[in-house]
């Protein structure tokens, strides 16, 4: 078990049980000035940090929450918990 | 008048040796090879698995649950607790959600009647109608419901998932959201006491056919073995 993650509903769990969903790319773009060019980017641009990124999960195999965290992605370790947890 | 029949998704290698019908299900209350006597924890070293998916379960939703009393029993407040009050079974599984289980407990008493007091804790002149503003959802169908008890319950179970059921932070019972046998459980721990050691769990129906045979593996070195009904109620009872 390499990596934990710590559900705000279920506590600290093996990260197997948990699905990725993608980096946190902060609200949506507003409709109103919104171009296929920007809507393209929010969708498909990522950052890719090499260090600590927040990061959107969810809890597939126990309680179905989605949350995000901190997350060091070269040491692969979670290093902030959820802003829910708090 | 129609008669329509219930099946449990789950079935063991078996052969029952007395069944009663409720609720349109076929309940085994007794197999064969199970042995005469009833549950005794003090001199039991046997373990025992017995298929409960004919139990009436509810999820229950609502924006403020503290104001909800299903069976006048109070829902927890803490996430993932639970509490066990006569045959009721009342889980927290989320801020919104809690799932409720009947269980079969007193010798001489079935699952218990459906029926829902809705009480709030505000004051008598608020605005607030629990009624209104929570949902109740039957999930007796769609899910298979088992429950594992004896002496090597634990030992079984960590064959099986690796979700720590003796964590002595967490005080029985308690609910724990998460895998066994890969999948997506509710793990109900209700005892951790030595043989009186036990857990009810439920998972989607599809899955019962193979999660029974995953357990039974698992417990073949505890001599796991399946029960009737009747034994899991003098095993409950004894809590």
């Amino acid at each position: 078990m390499s990596l934990t993650i710590t559900c705000p509903v279920c506590g600290k769990r093996d990260g197997y049980e948990f699905r990725f969903g993608g980096e946190d790319k902060g609200p949506r773009p507003e409709e109103d000035s919104l171009t296929p060019q920007t809507w393209c980017e929010y969708v498909h641009l990522n950052k890719s940090v090499a260090g600590v990124q927040k990061e959107w999960w969810v809890h597939k195999d126990g309680c179905g929450s989605w949350f995000t965290i901190y997350r060091n992605t070269v040491m692969n370790v979670e290093v902030q918990e959820s802003e829910a947890c708090r | 008048m129609v008669e329509i029949k219930r099946y449990s998704p789950v079935s063991f290698k078996a052969s029952p040796k007395r069944t009663e019908i409720r609720d349109n299900f076929t309940v085994v209350l007794e197999y064969e090879g199970e042995g005469q006597q009833p549950f005794d924890p003090s001199n039991s070293k046997d373990n025992y698995i017995v298929d409960l998916s004919h139990i009436t379960r509810f999820d229950v939703q609502s924006s403020n649950l503290d104001d909800i009393t299903p069976f006048g029993i109070k829902i927890p407040q803490g996430l993932c607790e639970s509490y066990l009050q006569d045959s009721v079974l009342i889980n927290r599984m989320n801020r919104v959600q809690a799932s409720i289980f009947c269980l079969p407990v007193k010798k001489d008493e079935s699952s218990k009647e459906c029926q829902f007091d809705f009480q709030c804790s505000c004051d008598s002149d608020c605005k607030c109608d629990p009624k209104k503003s929570s949902a109740y959802t039957e999930t007796t169908e769609v899910g298979m419901c088992m429950a594992i008890f004896g002496k090597n319950t634990f030992s079984i179970t960590e064959k099986l998932t690796s979700l720590d059921f003796l964590d002595p932070v967490k005080k029985t019972p308690f609910l724990y959201q998460g895998p066994m046998s890969h999948i997506p459980c509710q793990i109900i721990t209700l005892s951790r006491d030595g043989a009186k050691s036990g857990i009810i769990f439920t998972a989607s129906r599809g899955y019962g056919k193979d999660m029974t045979h995953a357990i039974m593996d698992a417990g073949a070195e505890f001599g796991l073995k399946p029960a009737g009904e009747d034994r899991f109620k003098s095993w409950a009872g004894s809590l």
